[in-house]
Formats: structure tokens, C-alpha cells, sequence
């Protein structure tokens, strides 16, 4: 049935082939080895119970959900993702929070109040930005946004 | 643009040269103490992006180290390079105390620097319009990485491990295809160089590394290049190749329907594959089916399943269990489909194409059609007593100048054209001359022909229920049912022309289905074409 034309033996250079491949068959490739390196969320597969979902949401990769996430998730998914489409989407949905990146402390400002002075190299004033050290908000007065600092500037 | 034999002799050089160990005194400590230093480098700070601070630096200290002098001593550098990596790996991966990740993390540390190195050098030999010297050095490199690959596996048999070489080629396969203008220029040298190692690591060379071989050739980016980005589909015959090369290494052991689990996840990973390119790459499996079908082994229904179902995007099926649907009609069964192989070259001796075309041509002599089966027949051996690419090609050939025969003289085919030709004389003379194997194999000739609306789909359906009308015994209806209703009962997808045809042959009465001894012949068979005529909406008598 299964096999119509018969079985046909396996000569030495198959059952080479199985063993060579039956002993890889203890040391697989690993989902992270064709990924580029992840250095604080390194992959790491492990058995969970079928009742959990074992995928993201459809349209988790769309600027859309990202817009959905808390400014927090999108802060650690910006310091902790580096490189990947998830950073350049947290950043994406940062800026459409008129979040501005800041290159030389390399933080995200928020203007409290409209600024105090506003000039064609820097504006100054009361600020929110996000402390990636101490992983909180905190508040800045007088301060100074170069914009010779500022991310992409359009 | 390619220099002939070029590029792929510097490929052969770097393979033949990872066997040669006879260096000068002190390059190893150079090539050592030169590795780590670059290591150190692509990882500070200072590095720059994508290294190019670092990489003007270690030029100047390859230099002072004498490295850049001459060709063999870059080749050298790069051997003992490569195996330093991958001893590095080795010893990480025996640590038993440290946690996976963490050795992972400890091999990349030094495969992404080399992998870096590489890409650099290569971006960077000659100047920026020479193509040449840089696909060159690409194809030594790609040459030594392979060939320290094959040295390992045959000398650690049993240890050998994948990782680093599957880093290197994906990372580097990755870097060399970055949006940049160097490499834009040199994109398809580039895949040729990749798709030439990846044929020579094929599974059946190293089949060690068989499963880091399927996730570099089904590696979305790889993919992606392959067939959807490289302009005039000109990489589709090289991954084509490829899938043969894999499934040839399978099908000693799908043929015996007997797979260890190591052979099973292997084969499920080309099936899933086979389906990321059905949805995605259609036309791509509909060009080159027949090559597949070439390799495939009869009883894996499935997978041959998959690659006959493939239709293309721009057309829109019938659905095949309409009632009264008239296939004659279609206006798509009057165009051929593509076929990008040379089926005819296949037929071999010449000296049976030349009586094979004199025969269609005069309709004789007679003995060419008793010398038929003799000309299939390669051993005496069961189960391989036929050539099946021989098999494949002769049904093709014969059914195509067929087609053309019936449209010279005006006509189309259908169930009356066909009959009373030289054709239909070597299919008739086959279905009652062979034995089972070898009418199984034929059968399964036609078979493979049963796909979306075009001309072969017709002329192979009407020809394979022409046979069955025609048959003289029991057994050739047997097995032409044998071969379609196998190709049913698996799980979807299903090709278009299979239903088609299927259907036909339970529904129309002048065949006489249902009162043959064979659909009877045991009340679970009985079952069986009852539930498969209910999923064909047929009312059965």
C-alpha cells in the first residue's frame, strides 16, 4: 500500500546518510542562530501549555497596535529591541506622540508647556523625558533642545 | 558578464586549499592574534557603523603583519580563520555549565566579527567598479568555508556540529544583500556564488548538515531574492536545483514509507516549505513540476500533490464540482503551460528518439511498438525495474506531439480526436503490454499532466478515460482507478484536472463504473468510492 513499489534496501551510503543525520537530529539548529545576536531578550523556546497563545495577535507588526501600546512599552521595546522592525515601529509611535529622540543623551523629550524661547537652533522650556536608567518619567525645567540634537529633523 | 568557469574555480580552489595544512612558520599566531584583534575592534564602541572605522584601522595592521602580500596568504588567513572560529564553537558548546544562551552568545560574539570581515573585505577588494576581483574573493572565501565544513564533518563524523557554518553563510548571505550600491551591481554573482556552495554542501555531501542546509535555502531573505526580487525570474532554475537536491536525499527513505523521527522532521520541514512556495511562488512550481515529479518517489502522493496543484495567480479555476461543467469550453484548456525543461533531451538512446519519431510520423513498423517495453525496462529487479525519467518523458513527448498532430489538422482535442493515432498506439500498447509496476508508472506519467486548465490537463484527462473505455481487462481499469482515487483520498490540496477527470470517469455511465467487479471487491473499498462520489456530489446508482 504504502509503498507500491516495494521496499528497496538501504545501501551503506544511506544508512550513512541517517546516522549522520540522526546524531544532528541531537543538536538542531536553534531559531536564534540565523538571527542577529539579541543581547538583552535573547530567544529562549520553551514548552507552554496549549491553553496560552502561542502566537501574537494578527496586526502585532503595524504602526497601528504600536499606537495601542502604553508610552512604556514602546520606551522598552525602543532600549531593548535594538535593530529590529519592533524599534523603528515603537519609535514611529513615539514621534506620532510628539515624543522627540534626543541624540546626544539619547532619550525621549516631550514638551510639558509650549516653550519658553524658541529660536532656529534650540527652544527652551519645561520638559518630560524618559530616564532609561532610573526606567521612569521625569520632569525638566529650563531646559535646552538643541535641535542639532534632534532625531531626523522634518 | 559571468567569466567562464571563473568564479567557480575559485570556489574549487578554496575547497581543495581548506585541506592543505603546510603554512609558514608563525601565520597561525599571526592569524590568531590578528582575529582576536578584530574581534575586540567590531565590538568596541568606536567601531563606527557597520565597522568602517574599525575595518581602515585592521586593514593597516594586516598590512604590517604581512598578510595582504599575496593571494595564498589571504587564502591561508581565511582558513585558519574559519577553523579558529570554529574550534572556538566546539569548545563553547562542550562547556556544560554554562546555559545555552549563553554559549550561543559566546559563538556569535566571534562568527558576527569574521562574518563582518568578510563582507568588508569583500565590499572593499579592488576598486568600487571592480566586480570581478570582489566576486572572486567572495567565491574563494565561500570555497575555504565549505571546505573546512566538509574536512569537519568527515573527520568529527557523528560530532559534527552545524552552528558555525550556518551562522556564517545566513549572516553573511544577509550582509552581501544589504541595500547598498557595491552590491547591488553584483546581486546575482552574489546568489550564484551562495546557490554553488549551498549544491556542493547538498545533503547527500554533508548530510551533517542537512537541517541547517533547509533553513538556509528556505531563509525568507534567501527566498525572497531568489524568486521574488532577481529580476527575469533568473534564479529560479538555481533553487529549483536546490529542492532536487533535497529531495533526492529524502527519497531512499520516503520510498520505504519508513522515516526515523530525524528523517521525519526533515521531511516536514520540506513540506512546509513546499507550501510557503505554493501560496507564495506558484508559478514557480508550476515551470518546474516536472523536474520535481522527476525526483519525487511515486508514493509520496502529497507532496506531488502540492507541486501539481500550483496554478497561476492571474487564473480563476472553475470550481470542478459544478454540475455540467463543460471543461471542452474553457478557453484555457487551448493554451499549453509553460515547461521550462528539455523533457525531449531526456529520451534516450538516440537511437530510440529517431524510431519513436518515425513511428508517430508512419504509424510503423509494428515492432517498435512490441520493442516499447524493453526500451523502459533498465533492471530485472522489482520495484526499480524501469527508468522513470524515461517513463516521464516519452508520455510528455508522445502527448505534446499529439496535441499538435490533432490542432494541424484543424481539430481540437477530445475523446474522438484522440483515437486511431500513432499516439494513441504507444499508450494503448503500454497500458496492456506492461507489467504492473511498469503500467503504474505510466499511469502515474498521465497523472503528473492533471493540473490547472491548459492543453496537457486536457488531452492527458481525455486520454487517460479513453484508456479506461478502451481497456481490454479489468486490471488496466483497476489501476487507472488505483491511480486517481490514491491521489484523492489524501488530505487537500487536490489538482483541479485529478477532480476533473475523477469525476468524469464515476459520473458519466458510458463508463461503466459502477458495475465493475473492483469498486465491489471489499465492502471498505465500497465505502470508500461511496463517500468520495458524496463528496463529489454523484449521485451513485
Amino acid at each position: 500500500g504504502v509503498a507500491p513499489l516495494g521496499r528497496q534496501p538501504l545501501n551503506k551510503e544511506h544508512l550513512y546518510h541517517l546516522a549522520m543525520l540522526d546524531s544532528s537530529y541531537h543538536h538542531l539548529p536553534h531559531p536564534s542562530d540565523s538571527e542577529r545576536l539579541r543581547h538583552y531578550l535573547p530567544r529562549n523556546p520553551c514548552p507552554t501549555a496549549a491553553y496560552y497563545p502561542q502566537l501574537a495577535p494578527p496586526g502585532a507588526d503595524t504602526l497601528d497596535f504600536f499606537q495601542r501600546l502604553s508610552t512604556e512599552t514602546l520606551f522598552f521595546i525602543f532600549y531593548y529591541m535594538e535593530g529590529t522592525k519592533a524599534q523603528y515601529l515603537a519609535a514611529k509611535a513615539l514621534k506620532k506622540q510628539s515624543w522627540r529622540f534626543h541624540t546626544k543623551y539619547m532619550m525621549w523629550f516631550q514638551r510639558h508647556e509650549e516653550p519658553k524661547k524658541i529660536t532656529e537652533e534650540y527652544e527652551q522650556g519645561t520638559y518630560i523625558y524618559f530616564d532609561y536608567e532610573k526606567w521612569g518619567q521625569r520632569k525638566k525645567e529650563g531646559f535646552t533642545f538643541e535641535y542639532r540634537f534632534l532625531e531626523d529633523r522634518d | 558578464d559571468r567569466a567562464p568557469s571563473g568564479p567557480t574555480s575559485m570556489m574549487q580552489s578554496g575547497i581543495s586549499q581548506a585541506r592543505e595544512f603546510d603554512d609558514p612558520p608563525g601565520l597561525h599566531e599571526k592569524t590568531e592574534f590578528l582575529l582576536r584583534e578584530w574581534v575586540n575592534m567590531y565590538h568596541s564602541p568606536a567601531a563606527g557603523r557597520d565597522s568602517t572605522k574599525a575595518f581602515s584601522m585592521f586593514v593597516g595592521q594586516m598590512h604590517q603583519q604581512g598578510i595582504l602580500k599575496t593571494d595564498d596568504l589571504i587564502t591561508r588567513f581565511f582558513r585558519l580563520s574559519t577553523e579558529m572560529c570554529v574550534d572556538l564553537c566546539y569548545r563553547a558548546l562542550n562547556e556544560q555549565t554554562h546555559s545555552p544562551t549563553l554559549i550561543r552568545a559566546k559563538c556569535f560574539h566571534t562568527l558576527d566579527a569574521f562574518v563582518r570581515l568578510i563582507s568588508l573585505l569583500v565590499k572593499h577588494s579592488g576598486d568600487s567598479t571592480n566586480s570581478v576581483t570582489k566576486i572572486n574573493l567572495l567565491n574563494k572565501v565561500l570555497g575555504i568555508v565549505a571546505g573546512v565544513l566538509l574536512q569537519d564533518h568527515e573527520v568529527r563524523n557523528t560530532e559534527f556540529q552545524q552552528l558555525p557554518y550556518h551562522r556564517i553563510f545566513i549572516m553573511l548571505f544577509i550582509e552581501l544583500n544589504a541595500p547598498e550600491q557595491v552590491l547591488d551591481g553584483i546581486n546575482f554573482q552574489i546568489l550564484t556564488a551562495f546557490c554553488n556552495t549551498f549544491h556542493i554542501l547538498r545533503p547527500r555531501k554533508a548530510p551533517g548538515f542537512a537541517y541547517a542546509w533547509l533553513e538556509l535555502i528556505s531563509h525568507r531573505v534567501f527566498i525572497g531574492r531568489m524568486l521574488a526580487i532577481t529580476p527575469q525570474q533568473r534564479g529560479w532554475g538555481m533553487y529549483a536545483q536546490l529542492l532536487i537536491d533535497l529531495i533526492k536525499f529524502l527519497s531512499p527513505f520516503l520510498r520505504n514509507a519508513d522515516l526515523t523521527k530525524a528523517a521525519q522532521l526533515l521531511y516536514k520541514g520540506t513540506l512546509r516549505v513546499l507550501l510557503v512556495l505554493l501560496h507564495d511562488f506558484p508559478e514557480f512550481l508550476c515551470d518546474y513540476h516536472y523536474l520535481f515529479c522527476d525526483v519525487i518517489p511515486p508514493n509520496c502522493i502529497q507532496m506531488r500533490n502540492l507541486i501539481l496543484s500550483a496554478f497561476p495567480r492571474n487564473m480563476r479555476l472553475p470550481d470542478p464540482f459544478t454540475p455540467n461543467l463543460k471543461v471542452d469550453m474553457l478557453s484555457d484548456i487551448t493554451h499549453p503551460p509553460r515547461i521550462v525543461t528539455n523533457f525531449t533531451n531526456m529520451i534516450q538512446p538516440a537511437s530510440f528518439k529517431k524510431d519513436l519519431d518515425s513511428y508517430l510520423k508512419s504509424r510503423a513498423p509494428v515492432t517498435f511498438l512490441s520493442d516499447l517495453r524493453s526500451n523502459l525496462q533498465v533492471s530485472n529487479e522489482p520495484g526499480t525495474r524501469y527508468s522513470i525519467p524515461l517513463i516521464n518523458a516519452l508520455v510528455l513527448y508522445v502527448g505534446t506531439q499529439a496535441i499538435t498532430y490533432i490542432h494541424s489538422k484543424g481539430q481540437t482535442p477530445s475523446m474522438s480526436t484522440i483515437a486511431h493515432s500513432s499516439h494513441m498506439d504507444i499508450f494503448q500498447n503500454l497500458a496492456v503490454d506492461l507489467d504492473t509496476e511498469g503500467r503504474y508508472l505510466f499511469l502515474n506519467a498521465i497523472a503528473n499532466q492533471l493540473r490547472y486548465p491548459n492543453s496537457h490537463t486536457h488531452y492527458f484527462s481525455c486520454t487517460l478515460l479513453y484508456l479506461f473505455a478502451e481497456a481490454n481487462t479489468e486490471a488496466i481499469q483497476e489501476q487507472i482507478t488505483r491511480v486517481l482515487l490514491e491521489r484523492l483520498i489524501v488530505n487537500r490540496p487536490h489538482p483541479w484536472g485529478l477532480l476533473i477527470t475523477f469525476i468524469e470517469l464515476i459520473k458519466n455511465p458510458s463508463f461503466n463504473f459502477w458495475n465493475h467487479e473492483f469498486v465491489h471487491c471489499a465492502p471498505e473499498i465500497h465505502k470508500l468510492f461511496e463517500s468520495v462520489a458524496r463528496s463529489c456530489t454523484v449521485a451513485q446508482p
